[in-house]
């Protein structure tokens, strides 16, 4: 089955997630066109996170079903559907700690191939190291290639973090606040590498710093307490008087938004 | 001297005092020394397999003797029962560990730190008094002795354990070659996948590996280790026996594991030598000999954490980079 060219590269239907009591995503049902850059914003709590963790498989869910490419993915083991071109940061930061950077991109690499060869050094892998090599150039970590990564600075650790969803070379990259915990320097060359990026990979991101969002994003998804509040341009989603009201709060002129507070 | 040429230098003198252990020992030493080194060269199997699963995969083992245990019982049931050659025993000894590892981890691997811990004493402790019940096959309390079989025959001429010289050099050839393949293994893209499982398996999980099947190939991998381990013990003892496979013995391989470097390749080495010796230097002289070796253990996880071999690199870290 050959999708259309504009045939969404995510679909989500009905999507719906408990916890105990609490409905942390509610009957959410979203597409996202492909060759857009798509932002999720929401205050804290709404389900935001959650609607990675269900996409990426990495929590089930209690309803609903989600196509990657025309091609279910409902049910899958977060491997699979890694290998199948999904990749995500996490919003607590996450690498492995005791590794090399450079041997973080290089596993994070390797790891699409699904062959784990015992009996050859990883050294020998040309193509995998070259690639490696080129993602610590383009994210400016190769004077910390050798560093452990347990090491670094929350910004280096958040950028590592790109390098490895880069080095996956993904069809689709969610990105979980990416520029959180980053120098204004760092977040400058962050978005720029997310721009960059989003000419040839799709990428979802989920981000408070509203200046970023609207200066990034094609589409943006506003989600609040589990369930869609609006979707649509930035331009419609700042005229959008429930989310001001619900969400973005008081608006000093017409294209300047306040950030929202965080918990 | 620059720090890669003192460790290459150190290394040189440990493999050439290693191959020089069945004459240089003797001469100025009681001979029951070399004896003691091999017992320590086929113990450290044993903590290796521990290191790899705690060391390098993050799982914790209690478990490990269960598979030691089946690899004495593998030799010692082909041999005296099933009459075996040397090497067909040896080949029992190290399949029946590995085939236990396959099912038990099968078990074992979907569960993580304490879960995992005490499902792998769990499984130990089953097989442990099955063997005590299953007189016929295993001797229970007594185990079984047996005769050795010849290694290699070569026309008239034999050589096998009963050579103490042989023995010694098959046992060090055997380990070598462990500590080589584990080298080769851990730099090798597997061992970079279970460097990453140990030290974040969500994240791994989302990089696209298989965390379960990647736990078990470890898990599995350890099993031979442990299972080789007692297999050479077997035939080191001329007998096999249930004791061996009690979590006793389990938890003294993560004592020395842990005390020696987990996480390093010659930590478990080097942790249980200490605590071979320490256990024959003193227990002929103070029965309460446990005492030290706790002592030890507790001191060296408190001050290094990363254990003797951690302690070293440390040491030479501060040193080489001291003189910079
Ligand atoms: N594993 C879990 N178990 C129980 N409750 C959870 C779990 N994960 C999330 N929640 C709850 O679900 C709700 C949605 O959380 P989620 O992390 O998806 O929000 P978010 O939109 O990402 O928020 P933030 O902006 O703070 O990151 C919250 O109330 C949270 O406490
Ligand atoms: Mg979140």
């Amino acid at each position: 089955m050959n999708a259309p060219a504009n045939a969404p590269i995510l679909r989500i239907e009905g999507l719906t997630k408990h916890f105990g009591g609490l409905t942390a995503v509610d009957d959410v049902t979203l597409e996202f066109a492909p060759g857009r850059l798509h932002a999720i914003i929401g205050p804290n709590g709404a389900g935001k996170t959650t609607l990675f963790n269900l996409i990426s498989g990495f929590l089930p869910s209690d309803s609903g079903r989600v196509f990657f490419a025309g091609r279910e993915i409902t049910g899958l083991k977060p491997h699979r559907i890694s290998r199948l071109g999904i990749a995500r940061t996490l919003q607590v930061k996450s690498v492995f700690h005791q590794l090399s950077v450079a041997d973080n991109l290089w596993i994070t690499a390797q790891a699409q191939r699904g062959v784990l060869n015992p009996f050859r050094s990883t050294t020998s892998y040309r193509e995998t190291c070259e690639k490696v090599e080129r993602v610590l150039e383009q994210l400016g970590l190769a004077a910390l290639a050798n560093q452990q990564a347990g090491t670094l600075s929350h910004g280096d650790i958040a950028l590592l973090e790109i390098g490895m969803a880069i080095s996956a070379e993904p069809k689709l990259l969610l990105l979980d606040e990416p520029i959180c915990g980053m120098s204004p320097a760092e977040t400058a060359r962050t978005v720029a590498k997310i721009r960059e990026l989003a000419q040839t990979i799709e990428i979802v991101l989920i981000e408070h710093d509203m200046e970023v969002v609207f200066e990034i994003a094609d589409d943006i998804t506003v989600m609040a307490q589990g369930a869609i509040l609006a979707s649509g341009s930035p331009q419609a989603i700042a005229a959008d008087e429930r989310v001001r009201e619900a969400y973005l709060g008081r608006a000093e002129d017409e294209d300047y938004i306040e950030e929202p507070v965080r918990a | 001297m620059k720090r890669a040429a003192i460790e290459r230098t150190m290394l040189i003198a440990s493999a050439a005092f290693l191959l020089t252990v069945p004459w240089l020992v003797p001469a100025i030493a009681d001979r029951f020394w070399v004896s003691v080194i091999a017992e320590i060269l086929i113990w450290s199997l044993l903590a290796a397999s521990v290191n790899l699963l705690f060391g390098y995969v993050g799982l914790l083992s209690f478990g490990q003797a269960l598979f030691f245990g089946f690899g004495m019982y593998g030799v010692a049931i082909g041999v005296e029962k099933l009459a075996l050659g040397f090497w067909p025993a040896l080949g029992l000894g190290i399949a029946a560990p590995v085939a236990m590892a396959i099912v038990a981890g099968i078990f074992a691997v979907r569960l993580t730190w304490h879960y995992f811990a005490i499902i792998t004493v769990v499984f130990s402790l089953i097989f442990y008094f099955l063997a005590l019940t299953m007189k016929p096959l295993t001797g229970g309390d007594d185990g079984i002795s047996f005769t050795l079989p010849a290694v290699f025959k070569f026309g008239g001429a034999e050589w096998g354990f009963a050579s103490a010289t042989f023995q010694y050099f098959f046992i060090l050839a055997t380990v070598a070659l462990c500590l080589y393949a584990l080298r080769r293994l851990l730099g090798s893209p597997l061992g970079k996948a279970f460097m990453a499982i140990r030290d974040n398996d969500v994240r791994a999980s989302l990089i696209g590996l298989n965390v379960y099947w990647l736990r078990l190939t470890a898990f599995v991998i350890a099993g031979f280790l442990a299972g080789l381990s007692g297999a050479l013990f077997a035939f080191f003892g001329r007998y096999a026996s249930a004791s061996y496979m009690f979590y006793h013995v389990s938890g003294e391989a993560v004592v020395w594991a842990i005390v020696g470097g987990a996480g390093t390749l010659f930590g478990p080495l080097v942790g249980t030598g200490l605590f071979i010796l320490i256990r024959e230097v003193v227990s002929t002289h103070w029965q309460h000999h446990a005492l030290i070796v706790g002592a030890v253990a507790i001191l060296i996880v408190i001050f290094a954490p990363r254990g003797m071999v951690g302690l070293w690199r440390d040491f030479m870290g501060r040193w080489s980079g001291g003189e910079k």
